[in-house]
């Protein structure tokens, strides 16, 4: 496959108080209106990624609702997959390019998470998984501990490795003018931290965050830099306990194996990567379950750097993550493409990747149920 | 939202789960929990494996520390689950219990 993208824009990502939804999404439509030198009348569909505009804004008709605001009347559908909504939305709206209905599509992720209580963010974002889930009083965090006491286990993965992932992804962030966390930490202080759900502290996990992020899809006949090569999708069980095996996420490895597939590509082919983490035991799954390193060795190899700016390969998340350029999980997937075709672009500024030529999105939804896989290619 | 329907469908389910032994397969302690369990934490939720491989989440109580282990044995109890907020309808459902 072959789509191309002629722009993409996040807003900042953070706590947001002052400004709302409408105004976040208006901004980042401009910026890359702007950037693609289109005009407005020129978009011919629009997709919404959003988890929660229902569950705690008591919004929904998204679609509509951002299409007024942006004074368009053309289709505008809101793509709901947890945390992967934002991934799904770019996938379906790629697949509407390719259909050959639409030569401009408008692909746009928000979410507004800071405006409530934790406690309601936490039962809200438990929307994405099993009944029994929610009966136990589980949370997300807790689904990763479940899965990450399961990795310590079988593995011997150390707390001190999955701390390294959240001081690479904060070092990352400390470089991303758009990141909710632009303060480096340190190993103590991620060990340090309050204890969320145990053995994950409260710097293993990413945060409560507004932001949005917009791309501009088109046919790659256009004069796009980047094209996105491979978009693929799986799914896996709601719930966790239904599964049989918890370190690794099968949805991930499905998406992942077509992609390398449709992009005619290996792994080890990848310059810069953008994974789903979520908390960081989540970036230790995904660098095995994306091929990066074999089962059990990904925690050794990030903790030796391997994935780090400036020193290894695949650099992965270079925007600071989830956990540090900030989860609003609407927004985080089509953040995620933006982010890459920055790279690929050559238009990264201080985080900039030397030489990047392909490039990796992984954005997951719930504890896994949905996977978003995209290979992006500079032409 | 609690629904006192969805309730009554679902408690017809929870007979056939009573009294199930089985080994803990992972567990965390929650700190930060969700909306209607805020009196409960810090509080253990579980995965636990039974007969025929089926696999239960749910929280594990009347424990002490050294239960905290993968493979600990448990039986499945009835326990009330969250708040029962505003409607006043108490939500029963299962809870994992140490053995031994």
């Amino acid at each position: 496959m072959k789509v191309g993208i002629l722009a993409g824009a996040t807003s900042n990502f953070g706590e947001l108080w002052h400004i709302s939804p409408r105004q976040m999404v208006r901004e980042v439509t401009d910026e890359v209106l702007k950037e693609a030198r289109l005009p407005k009348s020129k978009i011919d569909a629009v997709f919404v990624g959003n988890m929660l505009s229902s569950s705690l804004g008591n919004q929904d008709h998204l679609g509509a609702f951002f299409a007024e605001e942006l004074g368009l009347s053309v289709p505008s559908t809101k793509v709901e997959a947890a945390c992967a909504s934002g991934g799904l939305s770019v996938h379906l709206a790629a697949l509407s390019i390719l259909s050959g209905q639409y030569r401009h599509v408008l692909v746009i992720g928000v979410e507004k998470m800071t405006d409530y209580k934790p406690e309601l963010v936490n039962r809200a974002l438990m929307g994405a998984g099993s009944d029994g889930e929610r009966e136990a009083g589980a949370t997300f965090s807790a689904l990763y501990a479940l899965i990450a006491r399961v990795h310590m286990a079988k593995y011997g993965t150390k707390e001190i490795e999955l701390a390294q992932v959240a001081v690479k992804n904060h070092y990352h962030a400390s470089l991303n003018s758009h990141a909710q966390f632009k303060k480096q930490i340190t190993l103590k202080q991620v060990l340090k931290s309050p204890p969320v759900s145990s053995p994950l502290k409260i710097l293993d996990c990413s945060p409560i965050t507004d932001g949005a992020a917009a791309l501009i899809l088109s046919p790659s006949d256009n004069k796009s830099q980047v094209s996105i090569i491979a978009s693929q999708v799986a799914t896996d069980t709601l719930g966790l306990s239904q599964r049989e095996d918890l370190t690794s996420l099968k949805a991930s490895i499905i998406a992942a194996t077509n992609a390398y597939r449709q992009a005619g590509i290996t792994p080890l082919d990848i310059d810069v990567a953008e994974v789903h983490d979520c908390f960081t035991i989540a970036e230790i799954i995904a660098m095995e379950d994306l091929g990066f390193f074999p089962k059990g060795e990904a925690a050794k190899n990030i903790f030796a750097k391997k994935t780090w700016i400036g020193i290894g390969h695949p650099v992965v998340n270079t925007s600071g993550g989830l956990k540090a350029a900030g989860h609003p999980v609407g927004a985080t997937g089509v953040k995620q493409i933006v982010e890459i075709f920055h790279q690929l672009n050559g238009t990264s500024g201080n985080k900039q990747v030397e030489n990047a030529r392909l490039g990796l999105t992984h954005n997951v939804g719930g504890s896994g149920a949905t996977c978003v896989i995209h290979i992006l290619k500079k032409n | 939202m609690l629904s006192p329907v969805k309730i009554w469908r679902n408690q017809k389910k929870i007979k056939s789960l009573l009294f199930l032994k089985g080994k803990i397969v992972s567990y965390t302690q929650i700190y930060v929990p969700p909306a209607g369990f805020e009196a409960q934490a810090p509080y253990i939720v579980a995965i636990a494996e039974f007969n025929k491989g089926l696999r239960i989440i749910a929280q594990l109580v009347d424990y002490l520390d050294v239960n905290l282990k993968i493979g600990q044995k448990v039986i499945t109890v009835l326990r009330r689950t969250k708040d029962p907020g505003l409607e006043g309808i108490i939500p029963y459902g299962i809870k994992f219990k140490p053995l031994d």
